[in-house]
């Protein structure tokens, strides 16, 4: 009884400490960082500016991944699509429902205006890590293998795969290919 | 789990109450905006680097440059391959650029003084001001520097219609060579050089690898003649000046004759060669009046050692003589020029290394004369002088203070200034339209007669400031005043200009024609000279003085201002943090001014290193830092162009002192260019003391094995064999004491990786081995590489009191040893330099230091150092040979610097870093990489094309900019790749590698003298 005991107070010692760091460790973090909790939406916000469904386009339309994310097979980047590419078809495409109609709407009044639409980054790897699209897409490598079955998702908000360094390698390690640090740190 | 808590548990618990903020899955600490395109440019591929052809406009060469922009934004400059003169290389100066786009203190938009404080308007109320006072003005003066042939031929129009007087003002102007050009061979040009083909080069001072005119033009050509040949021939280069500047410590040997004596030892040696054949023409009686024992006294150099200079000109083919630069330019400059060109006429070289027909610059070039801007000076100083434009200069600061400049300027009732960045000039004008940075601006260059490169802009002009070309404010304001042509913007005008050139060329398609130019960034048309294969000489229509000029002045010490080899004339460059802080090439001294002094006269003065000293001449005073340096004669002290800045912006005021202070404007009496080289100084030692930012570690080599050279007689003779061994054997020796026992290998590529070495090492067979070669017998020390490399790896740069404390962070460094170098007489010159940069040794002592394996030896043969990964203990520095390992003590990559004084990197100039390579914080170890993101693209690049990387696909920052192609970079496992044979050349050597046995993977190639080399160290 004493071990259990003895563990269980120490894995709450942890848990607690755990936390506490975690509390402290963010206030050091950058000037314009929040600091977040295990409660993570107390105050950042990815909301999209405009409520794009992947859903439709990729999934009833079956629009293929690189007709928007155009640069993903030359360059390191995906690409975002350019606000020519929605107008293409939203020109003529208004909507079948209010709610989309609105958003249509807006897609339409920021190339009137001239102006990109601000999409918020949900994918994304560290700064220090340099990650080119172009040789997993040349490698075969499904976009649903890391960005998840995209079609699925009404509206992307969590990235259900970890995206980790670990996760990386593991994959990098099944397909026998190059792995050293450099290939993505420098 | 009744027996207690296991291992994994409890790690599973601690990594879950660490999971909470991990629900994102990602390191989004904040909410980032992917922002698109509305309608993309068909040119631009996120992510993918978008070329342009320009040529650089930092100084008068005009080498051809590419420029990489990523979506629209310039982040670094190349050479263009294409181009004759850089053929793909640059120079600092042109590296440094970037900067000067990006300079933060640019002018935000126009403005106008009012009540004594410039304030902003408008372009439309600017223009409207300029035209008014234009139109109000019966006459001005519209002083401008070099500017392509488009925009000279616009600003001329204009001027021509509203009553202006043009003055190019160049502060480095070649007057007394066009002179002694036009008396000699009857063309006021300035003749272009080949050095490249000159078995033989003696110089009187041309300073041709550090300016003057044509640095990447003459670096390559030095290096091609100097370097050892294929078949065994190597180039003789003796530089006959008071003073060695970094051109000069490239020499074989040096004849250290007295100031204002050079066209004496050249008519000596005219005298020598012509010997009584009547080749000199009308000059052959001054020439025979002119014996080298006749000189041999005055010069302070022996007789013998002039013969056989000149005996050197005709042994072994063409040679080629050159005049003085800049800082030998004395009272009778025109004379000495004039005594070169007959001494190369007599040894042949006429045609054949320096042609008058197609001369440098073009028939476009013009110069005024220093005689006309002092005309111009006392015109103002009339107070009756209603306006003046300035536009690429900056005569407030270049100029003397003794011309009186500042005081007329004052007096001229509205002062117009052209300027980019706030400078000396325009810190006294009324009116400020501001100019745009070349890179974003049309244009055109000649660098050679008949042969042009169109200079278009790579960018939008840089958003946060409101600027405009020159040629678009003239022409709006010339609409305005109801003269000119009528059209719309320069862009038009400028391609009027070459529709009808090229009409004139018999060009049917235009826009071919045009779009080609722009692809490739050159023109060739058909010259426009007159061919001529005999020149002849011409008597001379003006009284010559050969004889040594006038020096103001009491005592026996002579004053030599000479142009920086860092910023040339420094009159629009110097708000740049990296040339700031590139080690000048020859002290090693950065940000601060020095003075350059010999041994002897610092001992008799009681001077040492840093001691401030007080430099007083008839025509003012100044206080610098002492700097004792050997490759100057005892009666010359030196002083660098470039410091003394007052308003030229936060990086570049303050710093050191403006030596144009301490001499007077004078105009020399055949061309009317400026006297440089006029006054002797009288030195006085204060009581204080400057720690002046030196890299320099040691100058002397201290029997270390670290630039051997081998003499040409021995490197004839020797063998084929690569050998690796310096001939001392420290490592046999150690294994003679026990306990030490190294991995004996030869240093080829087919023993690497070294057994036990290979930890870590998980790659594939087909992987790629990278080294490096450098040819030190190539190397010019002009430390253009160490400008590239910072540019190209977003290397910071500290700031002063860093680099006293030695913390530079240059990824390479030139370091420069002297071996044998006499300022008492004539004799062989031998100072080394050394590219030093992370080996990459394959036994590297940094990599098993590391606790947390944040450096370690990639499979292709790179040491590589994971920033993210770092911890800073600084053990792989500390156990570094080579001490190329940098440390970011502070964070000098923020808006603001965490200290003052310290590097930083204000908006825009955070628009120059290069988004290849991660920018670094403090408490991380940087090194040298091999340019592993550029070894990494390409092989992005070949996976996506045909999966072979070619030795063409990988050049690193530093191998690419190298005028003198003295890096080689490759794959050495290749064998027909140019860096697997040149490692086994037996010249090959690999830097204190028998002492430490670090194996590293750039080798360098041992300097080739024409001397033996006694000492013992090496």
């Amino acid at each position: 009884m004493t071990k259990r005991w003895i563990g269980r107070l120490t894995i709450g010692f942890v848990i607690i400490l755990g936390c506490l760091a975690l509390v402290f460790s963010q206030e050091n973090g950058e000037d314009d960082s929040v600091s977040s909790s295990a409660e993570s939406s107390t105050v950042l916000d990815f909301t999209q500016p405009i409520a794009f469904p992947h859903t439709i386009h990729a999934g009833v339309d079956q629009i293929d991944c690189q007709y928007c994310h155009f640069s993903a097979e030359r360059s390191v980047d995906a690409g975002i699509p350019p606000v020519s590419t929605c107008m293409g078809c939203h020109m003529v495409i208004g909507g079948s429902d209010e709610v989309q109609q609105a958003e249509i709407q807006k897609v339409r009044d920021y190339w009137a205006a001239k102006e990109p639409i601000p999409w918020v980054r949900i994918y994304k790897v560290a700064d220090h890590v340099h990650f080119p699209h172009m040789r997993h897409v040349a490698a075969n490598v499904d976009c649903t293998t890391c960005h998840g079955e995209v079609k699925e998702f009404e509206v992307i908000e969590t990235v259900n795969q970890p995206l980790s360094m670990g996760w990386c390698v593991s994959c990098h390690v099944e397909q026998n290919v190059r792995r050293d640090c450099t290939v993505c740190h420098y | 789990m009744n027996d207690g808590l296991k291992r994994r548990d409890f790690l599973k618990v601690v990594g879950a109450s660490g999971a909470g903020a991990g629900v994102l899955g990602c390191s989004t600490e904040k909410v980032e905006n992917l922002m698109p395109y509305v309608t993309p440019p068909e040119e631009i591929t996120p992510g993918v680097a978008t070329w342009y052809s320009t040529v650089c406009g930092e100084c008068e060469a005009g080498c051809g440059m590419w420029v990489r922009t990523q979506e629209g934004r310039v982040v670094k400059v190349e050479g263009n391959p294409n181009d004759p003169v850089s053929k793909g290389a640059l120079c600092s100066k042109g590296h440094s650029s970037l900067q000067g786009l990006y300079n933060p203190d640019r002018f935000k938009g126009p403005m106008i003084r009012e009540g004594g404080q410039l304030k902003p308007i408008s372009w439309v109320e600017a223009e409207e001001v300029l035209a008014g006072h234009l139109e109000r003005a019966d006459n001005y003066y519209l002083i401008t520097g070099s500017t392509g042939p488009s925009l000279t031929g616009l600003v001329d129009s204009f001027a021509g219609d509203t009553g202006g007087k043009i003055l190019n003002y160049n502060p480095l102007d070649h007057g007394p060579l066009r002179e002694a050009s036009r008396i000699v061979f009857g063309r006021d040009v300035v003749p272009w050089y080949d050095l490249g083909s000159a078995k033989c080069i003696i110089s009187f001072g041309a300073d041709f690898l550090d300016g003057w005119l044509s640095p990447l033009r003459d670096s390559r050509g030095f290096s091609k003649m100097s370097a050892v040949g294929e078949g065994g021939f190597k180039g003789r280069f003796v530089f006959a000046a008071p003073r060695l500047s970094l051109t000069g410590q490239n020499a074989d040997e040096w004849l250290p004759i007295a100031p204002g004596t050079e066209a004496l030892v050249a008519l000596a040696m005219a005298n020598v060669i012509s010997g009584g054949t009547a080749e000199a023409g009308p000059y052959q009686e001054i020439v025979d009046a002119h014996s080298p024992e006749d000189v041999a006294a005055k010069a302070g150099v022996s007789a013998e050692s002039i013969r056989r200079a000149a005996n050197h000109l005709v042994e072994d083919g063409p040679s080629l003589v050159l005049g003085p630069g800049i800082e030998g330019q004395h009272r009778n400059s025109t004379a000495v020029n004039v005594a070169v060109a007959i001494l190369n006429f007599v040894a042949g070289n006429v045609g054949k290394t320096v042609d008058y027909s197609s001369p440098q610059f073009g028939a476009s070039s013009r110069s005024s004369s220093y005689e006309s801007m002092q005309d111009a000076i006392g015109d103002m100083r009339t107070g009756e002088v209603p306006l003046v434009l300035v536009h690429a200069a900056n005569p407030a600061y270049a100029l003397p203070s003794t011309s009186g400049f500042k005081e007329a300027f004052g007096q001229v009732s509205f002062k117009v200034s052209f300027a980019s960045a706030m400078d000396e000039t325009a810190a006294m004008a009324d009116l400020i339209l501001p100019d745009r940075h070349f890179l974003e601006s049309w244009g055109d260059s000649s660098w050679r007669s008949g042969r042009f490169s169109i200079q278009q802009p790579a960018m939008q002009p840089v958003p946060h400031f409101d600027s405009k070309q020159v040629g678009d404010v003239l022409l709006s304001v010339a609409e305005n005043m109801g003269v000119g042509s009528g059209n719309q913007s320069f862009y038009e005008w400028l391609r009027l200009q070459w529709q009808s050139k090229a009409a004139t060329e018999g060009v049917s398609d235009f826009e071919h024609f045009w779009r080609e130019g722009l692809r490739t960034g050159v023109i060739d048309t058909e010259s426009e000279s007159e061919s001529s294969s005999s020149e002849a000489l011409r008597e001379t229509d003006r009284a010559l003085v050969f004889d040594s000029p006038e020096f103001d002045g009491e005592g026996d010490l002579h004053l030599m201002v000479y142009p920086s080899a860092r910023f040339g004339d420094g009159s629009m460059n110097a708000n740049r943090p990296w040339l700031q802080e590139l080690a000048d090439p020859v002290s090693k001294i950065a940000w601060h001014s020095w003075v350059e002094m010999h041994p002897d006269r610092a001992e008799s003065l009681g001077v040492q290193n840093g001691d401030v000293l007080t430099l007083s001449t008839d025509y003012g005073a100044l206080e610098v830092p002492a700097w004792i340096y050997p490759g100057i004669r005892q009666d010359v002290i030196a002083l660098a162009m470039g410091g003394g800045h007052t308003e030229a912006g936060r990086f570049a005021n303050g710093n050191g002192v403006n030596p144009m202070d301490l001499i007077p404007a004078e105009v020399e009496a055949l061309s009317g260019g400026l006297v440089h080289f006029i006054t002797k100084v009288a030195v006085t030692p204060t009581d204080d003391r400057y720690q002046l930012a030196s890299i320099a570690g040691s100058d002397v080599q201290s029997n270390r094995p670290i630039t051997p050279v081998v003499s040409l007689e021995e490197w004839t003779r020797g063998t084929t064999e690569h050998s690796d061994e310096g001939g001392h054997g420290p490592l046999k020796e150690l294994q003679g004491i026990g306990g030490f026992v190294p991995i004996e290998t030869e240093g080829l590529p087919e023993n690497f990786p070294l057994d036990g070495s290979k930890h870590g090492e998980y790659g594939k067979e087909d992987e790629p081995r990278w080294a490096m070669a450098i040819d030190l017998d190539k190397c010019t020390g002009c430390s253009a590489c160490v400008t590239a490399c910072q540019s190209e790896n977003n290397v910071p740069w500290v700031g002063e009191s860093q680099v006293a404390m030695g913390r530079d962070m240059g990824w390479i460094r030139m370091e420069r040893y002297y071996e044998a170098v006499d300022a008492t007489q004539a004799g062989p010159v031998d100072i080394r330099f050394l590219p030093m940069l992370c080996q990459h040794c394959n036994n590297a002592p940094c990599e098993p230091v590391c606790p947390v394996f944040a450096t370690y030896h990639t499979p292709d043969g790179l040491n590589a150092q994971i920033y993210n990964r770092c911890v800073g203990t600084r053990y792989c520095a500390n156990n570094c040979p080579y001490k190329v390992r940098v440390f970011n003590w502070y964070t000098f990559t923020d808006e603001e610097p965490v200290r003052e004084g310290l590097g930083h990197i204000p908006e825009p100039l955070n628009w120059q870093l290069n988004p290849d390579v991660t920018v670094r914080e403090n408490g991380v170890m940087e090194k040298c990489s091999f340019c592993v993101h550029r070894i990494r693209n390409a092989q992005n690049r070949a996976a996506l094309e045909d999966g072979v990387l070619a030795e063409t696909d990988v050049v690193t920052a530093c191998q690419q900019t190298c005028a003198a192609e003295a890096i080689v970079f490759g794959n050495i496992k290749d064998p027909n790749s140019k860096i697997s044979r040149i490692s086994k050349d037996q010249r090959s050597y690999r830097v204190l590698n028998e002492i430490t046995n670090t194996q590293p993977a750039v080798s360098y190639l041992k300097k080739v003298t024409f001397h033996e080399v006694v000492s013992e160290g090496h």
